[in-house]
């Protein structure tokens, strides 16, 4: 079978992780991070101080964030060719990143629709403030559910040559515990586990970063494999 | 279903568009009925949000408070029973979801990627794109005595979720036509790849609405609303006569009884 | 659109199945009828555009529209339809050197188009940059707005351009015998693109 659909989806978490990385840098409430302690007035100073960079930033946010999705559906095709006893886990992984994406959606709209009207009731511009951080930040549990279902797809899968190497398993289980603090944010205004502490911010925020750019490397190396493995039996195809 | 009737079946070229026999109907009911769901759900689409809910064509952003409040609650009774309407049917926009994934699995030197993705994506964007806009409007319609700056968000938030909710489409539109480029069974036409990239286009153009609250580029613009809307009605139609024909030629031998 | 033009454009599948011959005589249509439904239909909606630009809005304030129009320059204007009308002319030699079986020289031409194509996105990067470092963004007025808008798309478009011209390059280094049909269907829609930037460039830069 003719692997270009799938190269073509890899390549899209690279061309639009580019892009992502870039409204990161310029949205100013990243670095560093916006605090939870600031009161409605200091929001409002924020949003209408730096409208321009907020929109820029949240729109490529808005164009840009559902990109990953193919990415994430080459790893549920790959999920396919395991020797797991059902397909189970690729199909709850496929759940799983759909419903991770609506609320990295929901996060940038959330962001947009307070930078749209600034001069609204600070109040207000609060509480889409804390909408948006919260659903940016606290709904780990659909990245850690996909990162279960593979990490144990990977140690299910009896073949003599698996889809992907057992330390990618462990790996995916680590990421999964870094990402656990960004849900505590939702109770903590200070400290470590704060929207914006080093852990519910910078170790979350960071590990996804990394965990995307590892993934990459080791989907192409499984896609190679694959293409091997399908040239072997026949000689080339196209 | 007899077996008799499936040896006729199969003895039958299928290739050919000769009129299908009873027993060919019945294999494809399944697809049929998703199909149905596409016409009967726009209409009921058009029926919720231009004629009940008011929203399409869209009202101004630049609206003041007191303006907004007066929209919502002049039109409150039509705007619940649109949101009712919506929250009982959106579910089916799921068939449709369904039925394109059926037909992209059929191309050829395509994997499951690009179709997963088609579904994934739809699934998002029935909530923060579709759904999130009538649940905004429903809570501003319920409480008559909300503070008017309250009513106001949620107006904002309802028709800039509505109209700017942008990435969703995007990765449909684009995962569509790489599928229909890569497919060589030719299962959609390669021009309904063209106009899906018309669609990306469109979610393009509606970027600055999340800047101007006039205009031509603002949510009731005539570029970034009616154009973009055209275009998707246009695209929309396509795609339902596209998916008419591929079930209809789908030969039966692949519409087996038991699949993965 | 005329019957003669209508019915060649109808054949054109019938020819594109047939396994298209690259017999001068028997060919109507370059490339195929799906590209040209694309095209057609892109300039129709770029044409909306340009009518939102031209009635709604510049007909409403035409003084701030003239004012506004002195801060781009002409020059980056005229210099960057010289690089598309250069890239246009290498990609259309390409396809003359494909018909001729030089796939060699039709892969450099290609690649020099592309090249161009890429020049011209370095070239409006910065003239965006200049105009956005000077405090003019795409709220500053509706003439802004339009500039930014009208010339954004454009980029998509010469993107996705430049993603059908490593297409094409695939496919004449990846096959034995590469189809000339793919490569006139690419061509096709690397000259609209040229020509609707002309249009961009006479409206924004020139028209008063």
């Amino acid at each position: 079978m003719n692997m270009n659909d799938q190269r073509i989806c890899l390549w899209l978490a690279p061309a639009f992780g580019v892009l992502l990385l870039l409204a990161f840098y310029i949205f100013p409430g990243f670095i560093p991070p916006s605090s939870p302690t600031m009161s409605a007035d200091e929001v409002a100073a924020f949003y209408r101080n730096h409208v321009g960079q907020i929109r820029a930033s949240m729109l490529i946010f808005n164009i840009c964030g559902i990109m990953f999705i193919p990415f994430f559906m080459v790893i549920v095709v790959q999920m396919q060719r395991m020797a797991n006893p059902s397909r189970a886990f690729a199909y709850s992984y496929l759940s799983a990143a759909a419903s991770g994406a609506t609320l990295f959606a929901l996060a940038d709209l959330a962001w947009l629709i307070a930078a749209f009207r600034p001069e609204r009731d600070p109040q207000l511009l609060m509480l889409l403030n804390d909408l948006a951080w919260m659903a940016f930040i606290t709904p780990v549990g659909f990245i850690i559910a996909q990162n279960f279902c593979l990490a144990l797809g990977i140690y299910m899968d009896d073949q003599t040559k698996p889809v992907f190497p057992r330390w990618v398993g462990h790996f995916n289980l680590l990421t999964a515990l870094l990402m656990t603090p960004g849900a505590f944010a939702l109770m903590f205004m200070k400290g470590p586990l704060a929207w914006d502490g080093i852990l519910a911010f910078w170790v979350r925020v960071g590990t996804y970063g990394l965990y995307i750019a590892v993934m990459f490397f080791v989907v192409r190396s499984a896609l190679d494999r694959q293409a091997r493995d399908q040239a072997q039996p026949q000689g080339a195809t196209a | 279903m007899t077996s008799a009737s499936m040896t006729d079946v199969a003895e039958r070229p299928s290739t050919r568009r000769s009129t299908e026999t009873h027993a060919a109907k019945s294999r494809k009911r399944d697809q049929w009925i998703c199909w149905w769901s596409l016409p009967i759900f726009y209409n009921l689409f058009g029926l919720i949000f231009v004629y009940l809910g008011k929203v399409m064509p869209p009202p101004k952003p630049g609206l003041t408070q007191a303006e907004i409040v007066e929209f919502i609650q002049a039109n409150a009774n039509s705007m619940q029973i649109a949101w009712v309407l919506l929250a009982l049917s959106l579910g089916f926009a799921s068939l449709s979801s369904g039925l394109i994934v059926t037909q992209m699995r059929r191309m050829s030197g395509v994997s499951a990627a690009l179709a997963y993705t088609y579904l994934a994506v739809l699934a998002v964007a029935a909530l923060p794109g579709c759904l999130f806009c009538s649940l905004m409007f429903a809570l501003a319609a319920f409480r008559p005595d909300r503070d008017p700056q309250i009513v106001a968000m949620l107006y904002d938030m309802g028709m800039l979720s509505f109209v700017g909710s942008l990435g969703c489409f995007v990765t449909q539109y684009l995962v569509f036509a790489i599928a229909i480029f890569l497919d060589k069974r030719g299962i959609f036409p390669k021009w309904l790849a063209y106009m899906s990239i018309w669609g990306v286009v469109t979610e393009l153009v509606a970027m600055p609405i999340w800047i101007f609250r006039g205009g031509t580029y603002a949510w009731d613009g005539l570029i970034s609303f009616y154009l973009g809307t055209i275009i998707f009605v246009i695209w929309e139609v396509c795609l339902v006569t596209c998916l008419y024909n591929a079930i209809k030629r789908q030969p039966l031998e692949e519409l087996t009884a038991a699949q993965a | 659109m005329n019957d003669t033009t209508a019915a060649t454009l109808l054949q054109a599948p019938q020819l594109a199945v047939a396994g298209a011959t690259t017999d001068r005589a028997e060919r109507h249509l370059p490339g195929d009828a799906d590209i040209w439904v694309f095209v057609i239909g892109d300039m129709l909606i770029f044409s909306v555009y340009f009518a939102a630009y031209i009635f709604f809005d510049r007909g409403q304030d035409h003084e701030l529209f003239v004012a506004s129009q002195r801060h781009l320059s002409q020059s980056l204007g005229v210099i960057n339809t010289l690089i598309l009308l250069t890239s246009s002319l290498f990609v259309a030699l390409s396809v003359h050197a494909t018909r001729a079986g030089d796939f060699g020289i039709a892969s450099r031409f290609l690649s020099l188009g592309g090249g161009f194509g890429v020049g011209f996105l370095l070239l409006k990067s910065y003239e965006w940059y200049s105009k956005l470092s000077s405090g003019l963004t795409i709220s500053t007025n509706a003439f802004f707005m339009h500039y930014y808008m009208l010339t954004g798309v454009h980029v998509f478009h010469v993107l996705i351009g430049l993603v059908f011209l490593l297409v094409l390059r695939s496919e004449l280094h990846g096959t034995a015998r590469p189809r000339v049909k793919l490569l006139e269907i690419g061509a096709t829609y690397w000259h609209m693109v040229d020509f609707i930037w002309f249009l961009i460039f006479a409206l924004l830069y020139l028209m008063r």
